[in-house]
Order: structure tokens, then C-alpha cells, then sequence
């Protein structure tokens, strides 16, 4: 086995404060980004939250929108225009808008309310804990998330409030149906919640669509495109890309995650590229020795880049486990930071980089060694 | 006569820039032959150094011309010099220049290491260089728990583990008090008796001068004396080879 491993295993670990400095260096990046990417994913995940739930094969949208929370209005008109298109089985009206809640002690808080169609295919409460979804039908009745219980005052399934003048009683609750607004969802049927809204009766937010078994998405597409102009038909996708959009980029809450995020990497970079600069300095002699022995360039390359890959995957497992124990800590939070797999492939592969990109000053250094200065140390 | 391991032919070397622009070699010609312990002896700023740089191809000369068994190095990179280094010179240094991490035998083995030999076989190439030296008892000890002059008997084993042409040691006795320093010379000239390998000293110290074969005189970047002495003499084998 070649010994350039144990070189720079013993180079790293030769001076234990210096490897400490470079891991915490590593280590405080990539938690950094970590956090980053994980408010980032959850945020994505939390504003298309209501589209990946809807189960619609096309959303018809007022032409115009920028997001689910965005409260326009459709007429009923373009329902029964829908249900001409062939391939369309149903269109069930979706009524989205804000309300206030008033609490039993009297306060109000602001809500944010979803009217789905208790018959239909609409959008219904998921991950019910408590009650049932069906129950929604009965006049009065919501279903509220536990997350939101103290916002509320609400503690348990049957409790009564008011939204606007109305009585409502508690018939469902949900688990980890969370608004990144932290504006509590309130789930209710289509009418009440036109009643909650102040919408007409023959209006909605939203129509969902289903098409056929067998039809073709896209060709129904177009076809309700062509024959419904006031509008925008658009499949989940294209109606989660463009809340994403507007949630991410046009308020600036993404550019301010991936500033962090790039700050993060900035700073890491920064941290291990001094480190190992001033590691390789200390070295210096050895290098030079190897140099003069008739080591080839690539060697040298290789300690070094050995030493920086040691410290990622060092610094990396401890930031890995810190980030871990971060999603757990934000679990039940109203943005709870996200790590999945491919995440943390990617973080392993930043900090490769990282390190990598560090290492280049090193061996810059390294390479400009004359062999014959062994002669005079 | 065999061909020398490492020649310098009208060697010119000038060092640093503008007012600071010395001329370090005047135009020397020296051949290092196998078989043979040269001691390379001078004053300081003679030039020395510098002729062990060149002749051990980490210096190129300003002018004239070094071969190292038979390869020119004149415009050759960096990297074609590391290579003649590693094929053909094996150095010893005055302040030995061991990684501390590494143990005597991994020490000895990196010479193998860096021409990508990392075997089995290596590692027993590396204990034989240490028998040679007569260090293999401590070939696990770090260089901080050897003395000075085990330490530079490692650096001679790292020297000749990869069957180097041409051993360069520059003052391998001056940081050894006189009995170690017996003890290297001993070593070394062991070494140069085989006809393969040249071993050339840099030195100032006297007490090595009963070793030698041949002593070279160097003063101001010039050869001012070359002449073979009483233990070329009582080595006929040598004497035969360099006539």
C-alpha cells in the first residue's frame, strides 16, 4: 500500500489543534448549509404543500396567478365550460381566502381558510388524526392542524369558535398541515367557507380537475386552453413550479437562503484553505525533501488532497449528525429544516469540493518549493 | 573505463538577480565514477552547494552541461529532473531531513514510495537497506527516539534503497560527534565499493579525509585541486576500474 495515505493521516493528526481548527471550520459551513438547503427544501415543500395534496389532474387558475395563497376569483361559468372539454371527468370548485378566527376568550387571530367540495374530489384535510375528514359536511364544522391549537385556543376535537359571526365546531384534527405564513389553515366545506370569505356562490378559487381514465392530460389541456381563454389550465406541476417561484425568488426568501447557504461555503472554504496553508507550511521541509528525493508532482498533489478529503469526511460526518439532530430539534416546528438523502449526497459532495478547492493554495505552495533548499535547513 | 555515474562538464552557474548576481560555478568539470568515495572539500560560499545541486539535477547550470548516466539535463523540466532524481541520485543531508511521523522503515520505504514501488517486495527492500546500515532492530522506531547518527544512517538507507547511481551527502558528518561520524564515513565508504555507485561528500570536516578515494578542492566556483589519495591506493580493484 502506498504510504501517501499515512502521510497524510500523520501530517493531519501530527498537530491535533490545527486538525480541531479545520474541522470546526468544515464542521460550521456545512451545518450552515445544511440549515440553508433544509429551510430551503422545506419552504419548497410547504408552499406547494396544498397542490401535491390536491390530487388534481389540471388546476384551472385566473389567468395571472403567481401562487396556491394568491385569491382570485373564477366563475362558476368556466366549471361548466371545463366539463364540455372531452377528457374532462369532473372539475370540483376549490374557495381558498383569509377570515378572522375568533377565539373563546375573545380574541382574533387571522386564518386562512380552505372550502373544499365534501362531495367531490376536492381538496380534503390529510393526515387526520382526530375526527373526520367526511364530517366536514356537517354545517359549521372545520378541521384544524394541532400545531396550531395555541393560536387557536383550541385544545380538543369539538371545541367551538367563530369565524367572522359564524359558530364552528372542531370535527377534525390534522397533524403537520403547517402554513409557512404561520397563518393557521382552517379546513371547511365549499359553502361555508364562501360564507367565511365573503365569496359569491357562483364563484371559487380554483377549479380541479380530473380527467378520464385513458384521456391524455396534455391534449385535454390544450383543448380546455383553446376553449377557456380567461383562464390559465395548468398540470401540478407547473402550478408548484410557479408558487415555488414567486415563494423563492420573487419575495427574495430563496436568494436570502442560498446568500446563507454561500456564505456558508465561502467561510468553509476560507477556514480550510488556511488551515491546510499553514499546515503545508509547517511541512514545508518534508515536502521539499520529498521533492529533492524525486517525489513527482502528483505525489505531492496527492498527500495533500488526501489531507484535505480526510478532513471532509471528518468534518462532514460531525455536521451530518449536527444537521440530523437540527431536523429533529425543527421537526414540529412552522419550518421545520428538511434533510433527505440526496441532500446529504450533495452536502458530502460540497465538502469534497470545499476541501479540494482548499487544498489548491497548498499545494501552489508546495509546487513552488526549490528541492535544493534541503541543502541549507 | 566505465562511464561515470554522474559528469559536469564546463559548468557555469550564476545565482540570484541583478545587483544580487553571483557567478557560483566558473566553468567546472568533475566526474563522479562508481566504485569510488569522493570528498568534495572547500570554504564556505565556494561553490560547493551548487555542485552538488547540479550534479544531484536539482539545479540545472546556467551553462555547460551535467549527465547523469548518460542523460543531459540541460533544458529539462521540473518533473524530468525529479525523475532523474529518483532513478539515479540518492541524497543525504547534513540535518538528515526524516518525516517524524514516519517510522525508520516507512522512512526508508517513501524513497520506493515516491517511484511507486509500494509492494511487498519494498517493504523487504527497505529492512535490507536498514541491515545495510546496520539499523533493522530499530527499523520501528520513530526518528525522535534515534540518536543523530542512527538517524543519518536511516537517511543513508533512503539513499541507497532504490539502488541509486550516484549517493550526494552534504556534510553527513557535521551535526555527529567524531565517533558517529566514523561510523557514517564506514558506511558510506562500504557503499562506494561497489562498482556501480559513486558516492560523493561535501564536507569541511578533516577527520573524513582518511575515507576518501579522491578529494576535490573547490574555491570561488572553480576546481582547484583533484588528487587521489593513500586509500584509492590501497584499492587496487578501484584504481583498476578508474585507469
Amino acid at each position: 500500500m502506498s504510504l501517501a495515505p499515512k502521510l497524510a493521516f500523520r501530517n493531519l493528526f501530527h498537530d491535533r489543534l490545527r486538525l480541531i481548527a479545520t474541522v470546526i471550520g468544515i464542521v460550521f459551513s456545512i451545518v450552515l448549509v445544511t440549515v440553508q438547503m433544509g429551510l430551503y427544501v422545506s419552504f419548497e415543500r410547504m408552499v406547494t404543500v396544498m397542490i401535491d395534496h390536491a390530487g388534481a389532474d389540471l388546476w384551472i387558475v385566473p389567468r395571472g396567478t403567481k401562487c396556491f395563497e394568491d385569491p382570485s376569483l373564477l366563475d362558476e361559468r368556466e366549471r361548466f365550460r371545463a366539463l364540455s372539454v372531452a377528457g374532462v371527468a369532473s372539475a370540483t370548485p376549490l374557495v381558498i381566502g383569509f377570515a378572522q378566527w375568533r377565539t373563546p376568550s375573545g380574541g382574533t387571530t387571522p386564518i386562512f381558510i380552505i372550502g373544499t367540495d365534501t362531495r367531490g374530489g376536492g381538496l380534503k384535510p390529510w393526515n387526520v388524526v382526530e375526527g373526520d375528514a367526511a364530517a366536514l359536511a356537517v354545517p359549521g364544522a372545520v378541521a384544524i392542524d394541532r400545531s396550531y391549537f395555541d393560536r387557536l385556543e383550541t385544545t380538543r376535537l369539538g371545541d367551538h369558535a367563530e369565524i367572522g359571526d359564524q359558530k364552528v365546531q372542531v370535527q377534525a384534527i390534522t397533524n403537520g398541515i403547517r402554513s409557512f405564513t404561520t397563518t393557521p389553515y382552517v379546513f371547511a366545506s365549499l359553502d361555508r367557507a364562501r360564507a367565511y370569505t365573503g365569496t359569491a356562490a357562483t364563484k371559487a378559487s380554483y377549479f380541479l380537475v380530473n380527467v378520464a381514465p385513458g384521456a391524455d392530460t396534455i391534449q385535454v389541456r390544450e383543448r380546455m386552453r383553446a376553449l377557456m381563454p380567461d383562464t390559465e389550465v395548468l398540470t401540478p406541476d407547473e402550478f408548484r413550479r410557479r408558487s415555488a417561484n414567486f415563494w423563492l425568488f420573487g419575495t427574495g426568501a430563496g436568494a436570502a437562503l442560498f446568500a446563507g447557504a454561500l456564505l456558508g461555503l465561502i467561510v468553509g472554504t476560507v477556514i480550510v484553505a488556511q488551515t491546510l496553508y499553514s499546515s503545508t507550511k509547517d511541512h514545508l521541509n518534508e515536502f521539499a525533501t520529498l521533492r529533492a528525493i524525486g517525489s513527482a508532482g502528483s505525489y505531492i498533489h496527492k498527500v495533500i488532497i488526501l489531507q484535505a478529503l480526510m478532513s471532509a469526511v471528518i468534518g462532514f460526518g460531525i455536521a451530518a449528525a449536527i444537521g440530523l439532530a437540527v431536523v429533529r430539534t425543527t421537526a414540529d416546528t412552522a419550518l421545520p429544516v428538511v434533510v433527505t438523502p440526496t441532500m446529504l449526497a450533495i452536502l458530502l459532495l460540497l465538502t469534497v469540493v470545499m476541501c479540494v478547492l482548499s487544498a489548491i493554495s497548498a499545494i501552489v505552495k508546495v509546487m513552488r518549493i526549490d528541492p535544493a533548499m534541503v541543502f541549507t535547513r | 573505463m566505465t562511464e561515470p555515474v554522474i559528469e559536469a562538464t564546463d559548468a557555469v552557474m550564476f545565482l540570484g538577480d541583478g545587483a544580487a548576481r553571483v557567478q557560483a560555478l566558473r566553468g567546472v568539470s568533475l566526474a563522479i565514477a562508481g566504485g569510488e568515495l569522493t570528498l568534495l572539500m572547500g570554504p564556505s560560499g565556494s561553490g560547493k552547494t551548487t555542485l552538488l545541486s547540479i550534479l544531484g539535477c536539482m539545479l540545472t547550470p546556467s551553462s555547460g552541461t551535467v549527465r547523469v548516466r548518460g542523460h543531459a539535463t540541460a533544458g529539462a523540466r521540473p518533473e524530468e529532473l525529479a525523475r532523474l532524481r529518483r532513478e539515479h541520485v540518492g541524497f543525504v543531508f547534513q540535518s538528515y531531513h526524516l518525516f517524524p511521523t514516519l517510522t525508520a522503515l516507512d522512512n526508508v520505504r517513501l524513497a520506493l514510495d515516491v517511484r511507486g514501488e509500494n509492494s511487498r517486495q519494498a517493504k523487504h527492500k527497505a529492512r535490507d537497506a536498514l541491515a545495510t546500515v546496520g539499523l533493522v532492530a530499530k527499523m520501528k522506531s520513530y526518528p525522535r527516539e534515534l540518536s543523530g547518527g542512527e538517524q543519518q544512517r536511516v537517511a543513508i538507507a533512503r539513499a541507497i534503497v532504490g539502488n541509486a547511481s550516484a549517493i550526494l551527502a552534504d556534510e553527513p558528518t557535521a551535526a555527529l560527534d567524531s565517533e558517529n561520524g566514523h561510523a557514517i564515513m564506514t558506511v558510506l565508504s562500504e557503499i562506494a565499493k561497489d562498482r556501480g555507485r559513486g558516492v560523493l561528500v561535501v564536507t569541511h570536516d578533516p577527520r573524513i579525509v582518511p575515507f576518501a578515494d579522491r578529494i576535490v578542492r573547490i574555491e570561488d566556483g572553480i576546481i582547484i585541486g583533484d588528487e587521489r589519495t593513500a586509500a584509492a591506493s590501497r584499492q587496487p580493484a578501484r584504481q583498476v576500474q578508474e585507469a
